[in-house]
């Protein structure tokens, strides 16, 4: 028996079948509950693991149909259409995951009909039905009015005027219902009995492309399912050949015997459809995740969808039948590495427009290059003209954030240091180059904030021949505050 | 004696196969059937070679030119009889993690002078989160300015661990569609152990593409690298201005490379200088360059001083024909010019 706080009471929130024989009920109070019986066990709600359960459960029915929605806390919408002859028809798929949840120790109702209202009925007050088309009506007539999922006040109030059942609401006439009781009363109703369209959201996008295979014996090896990928992958392939496609991104779906749905996703930097390069792929994917995927009594469905595809664009083998694609080559290796490492283990530099040394490259996790119309600009070094304009010289290696170095003392205020303290080490300066002084990008910053002070960059050669790059925020005497330095990045 | 005659048979037999195991380019050690079974007695020194027979370095026995990347220091190459080996595993280590822009600087010039011979594949450097955190993200604008490194020929990984970076390492190791690989560690691991080291190795090997082993702050532990060089930072040279050498400024990137492991080279220490404009090695001989700048100096004037051409040393050819005194060519490696005969004035004359 599970007891939930409702208002300022403890009251019963869930009960099993054996306690429902002991005339308890729900919303009882749990104080006059364990007055009549002592002995009953007594269970916290814990409404977030139950939520947990049912997408785990809307995550298992997937594998009846890519449609599922969550109906409030204790039901799952499947969309059905088109799916049931796979299953071998309607009441044969009924019967299959009535048989299949049982087993996983789930005691569920379900009901099959043309629209989600009359199904939700059929569940709840008709016990595992299959509606036909157009007896909705016929379905609904005799059910009591809780069965048009309508709120409990307007129950109420239709219940003490006397209509008591769906079938007296139906003839009764529609203008004064919907003056009286709201329009969502005949909206429920016009839904239920399929007068208008009701839409059921579902939790996943759907894939553009899946393939599957059922399994009589689970499988339960990490190889198995590596080539089970690669079979299903070869079936993709000719799919995907069909549509001019590659997949971009692909998921793996292992249904496991006991209802746990394990979903491996592999991103590509360009689109793929070799049967072999995906089954690389998830090979990485899975020899990260092995600690992760609990194998349990094994998989006995394994799904493969396409999550997102792209043009893929031909290329002519050579003569040996090999193309001769190094970039190719390196995007299979970078998937790879990121099927294993996470998104970010491969990065690429992107050169942006900015003087802000830290903004002025940006790393991205790699993906496909754009390609080059055109080959790349290569200097030209009869047109170049002599530029008179210093490059400002820029350190090979920057740290990430600016670390603080403590300046004893400078030459001269605004000059470079003499000694620094950095990692608690301390540096002689033997030259310094420089200021460059480098501002703030005003035009970023958000309007009525303090500016950002400037910054002077030094080059710095130490004792050794150790050459850093060092800032000064700030200036001297410019605020109460005294500027502060930094140690940016190192030069070769 | 016939005993150490033996012994010798068996000791060039060991090593051929020791040279097969670890796939070294063929040596050609052999005593082979044509020579005479030389009398031991004689020290292998005063022996008088078959003409058949051809004694190489342990090791790395001839091979072309091509399996050398050359670093233009003469002495450098020399010493390492040929340069670095291309299609191996290199180890470069420097003593501090301070010293990371050195051993960084060094390997990306080597890496620019693969870029300027080859095709112009991508870079790959991988480090730890650790290394990168400690010593510095590399900066493709400073890449790009001191080696010519283009931003989209540079890939970057980061493993959080340290397997993690080698098993990318290895990956990428036998990938022909890199130009060069960079691993980059800090520390002396225990992962990071001969096994590890050859696996990466024999990899290379297979590739034919160089893969360069940072180790920031590392011990010089056993690893199957050919050749392992210390590098250190060495005081840069001013800056040349056509006025003269610039006093106070820092010029361009200098080293000193020592060799700590080389089957062919003995120890020694060599300082070169890295020319960014020409992307070339110079190198440095004796103390000339910096002589002078022992004491902490500040530049006298620091009004701006006009530089000498950043782009090449001579500046673009004038039109009209060149009479007399034709260019002498670029000034020995490593040699500072002494301000008597600076290019600017070894420059041909012109006629207007």
């Amino acid at each position: 028996m599970i007891s939930h706080r409702q208002g300022n009471a403890q009251r019963i929130a869930a009960l099993d079948e054996r306690a429902e024989a002991l005339n308890l009920k729900r919303g009882m109070g749990i104080a006059d509950a364990c007055a009549m019986h002592p002995s009953i066990d007594i269970v916290e709600a814990d409404p977030e693991a139950d939520r947990r359960l049912l997408e785990g459960l809307a995550d298992w029915c997937d594998r009846y149909t890519p449609l599922v929605a969550l109906d409030g806390t204790d039901g799952l919408y499947l969309d059905v259409t088109g799916c049931t002859h796979l299953f071998g028809g309607e009441r044969s798929m009924l019967d299959d995951i009535l048989a299949r949840f049982f087993h996983q120790g789930f005691d569920v109702r379900a009901g099959l009909a043309a629209t989600p209202g009359a199904a939700w009925a059929a569940a709840r007050f008709a016990g595992d039905r299959i509606v036909p088309d157009g007896e909705e009506e016929a379905l609904l007539a005799p059910m009591p009015l809780a069965a048009l999922r309508i709120d409990p006040e307007v129950r109420a109030s239709l219940e003490s005027v006397g209509l008591r059942t769906a079938g007296a609401v139906m003839a009764a006439p529609r203008a004064p219902l919907a003056r009286r009781f709201g329009a969502s009363l005949l909206l429920r109703l016009d839904q239920a009995l399929g007068r208008l369209d009701e839409a059921v959201s579902p939790r996943l996008p759907v894939a553009p492309l899946s393939v599957e295979r059922h399994l009589a014996e689970p499988i339960l090896l990490t190889e198995d399912i590596e080539r089970l990928t690669g079979m299903l992958a070869t079936t993709l392939k000719s799919d995907l050949e069909r549509r001019g496609e590659g997949a971009r991104r692909l998921a793996l779906l292992l249904f496991r015997v006991d209802g746990g749905v394990s979903r491996i996703a592999v991103g590509t930097s360009r689109p793929l459809r070799e049967p072999r390069l995906i089954q690389k792929l998830f090979h990485e994917r899975l020899a990260a995740l092995e600690r992760d995927i609990d194998a349990g009594y094994g998989f006995d469905l394994v799904r493969l969808s396409v999550l997102t595809a792209a043009a893929f664009d031909m290329q002519q083998a050579d003569l040996a039948g090999e193309t001769s694609d190094d970039g190719a080559d390196i995007a299979l290796f970078a998937d790879r590495i990121r099927a294993r490492l996470g998104e970010g283990a491969v990065l690429k530099p992107v050169a942006v427009e900015s003087h802000l040394p830290e903004r002025a490259v940006a790393t991205i996790p790699f993906t496909e290059a754009p390609q080059r119309s055109s080959p790349p600009k290569q200097p030209d070094k009869a047109k170049d003209a002599p530029t008179t304009v210093f490059q400002p010289e820029r350190p090979i290696r920057l740290f990430r954030s600016p670390e603080p170095i403590e300046v004893p003392a400078t030459e001269m205020p605004e000059g470079p240091p003499l000694n620094f303290r950095w990692r608690r080490a301390l540096y002689r300066v033997a030259r310094a180059e420089g200021p460059e002084r480098i501002a703030p990008e005003w035009w970023r910053e958000a309007a009525g904030r303090e500016d950002a002070p400037t910054r002077d960059y030094f080059r710095i050669e130490d004792a050794d021949g150790r050459r850093y790059w060092l800032y000064r925020q700030g200036l001297y005497g410019a605020s109460q505050v005294p500027p502060r330095w930094f140690m940016h990045g190192i030069f070769a | 004696m016939a005993t150490s005659a033996v012994a010798r048979e068996t000791v060039f037999a060991l090593r051929r196969q020791i040279a097969k195991i670890e796939g070294t380019l063929s040596e050609r050690l052999e005593a082979s059937a044509g020579a005479a079974p030389v009398d031991a007695d004689v020290s292998p020194q005063t022996l008088t070679l078959p003409r058949n027979l051809t004694i190489v370095r342990r090791g790395l026995a001839v091979a072309s030119q091509d399996a050398f990347l050359s670093t233009g220091a003469e002495r450098l190459d020399a010493a390492l009889s040929g340069g670095l080996p291309k299609a191996a595993l290199s180890e470069f280590h420097g003593a501090a993690t301070r010293d990371a822009g050195a051993v960084a600087g060094f390997v990306l010039a080597l890496v620019s002078l693969i870029l300027s011979q080859g095709p112009r594949l991508p870079v790959l450097w991988i480090g730890t989160s650790e290394v990168f955190r400690e010593a510095g993200f590399p900066y493709a604008r400073g890449l790009h300015a001191f080696f010519g490194i283009e931003p989209e020929q540079l890939l970057f990984s980061e493993a959080p661990r340290l397997l993690d970076a080698l098993w990318v390492a290895e990956e990428a190791a036998r990938m022909t569609a890199l130009a060069a690989v960079i691993l980059e560690i800090r520390g002396s691991p225990q992962r990071l152990d001969l096994t590890a080291t050859r696996r990466l190795h024999a990899r290379a090997q297979s590739a034919g593409r160089p893969l360069f082993l940072l180790r920031q702050a590392g011990e010089p532990e056993p690893t199957a690298a050919p050749v392992r060089l210390i590098l250190s930072a060495a005081p840069a040279a001013a800056r040349q201005t056509i006025a003269g050498p610039l006093a106070g400024s820092i010029g361009r990137p200098a080293f000193t490379v020592a060799i700590g492991k080389s089957r062919t080279a003995l120890p020694g220490q060599f300082t070169l200088e890295w020319n960014p404009d020409e992307r070339i090695f110079e190198e440095r001989r004796g103390e000339q360059g910096r002589s002078q700048e022992s004491a902490p100096e500040r530049p006298k004037n620091p009004l701006p001083v006009v530089s000498a051409s950043r782009r090449r040393e001579d500046p673009a050819a004038a039109s009209g024909a060149v009479l007399a005194f034709p260019a002498v060519g670029s000034p020995a490696a490593g040699d500072q010019p002494s301000p008597r005969e600076r290019p600017a004035h070894r420059r041909p004359r012109r006629t207007g």
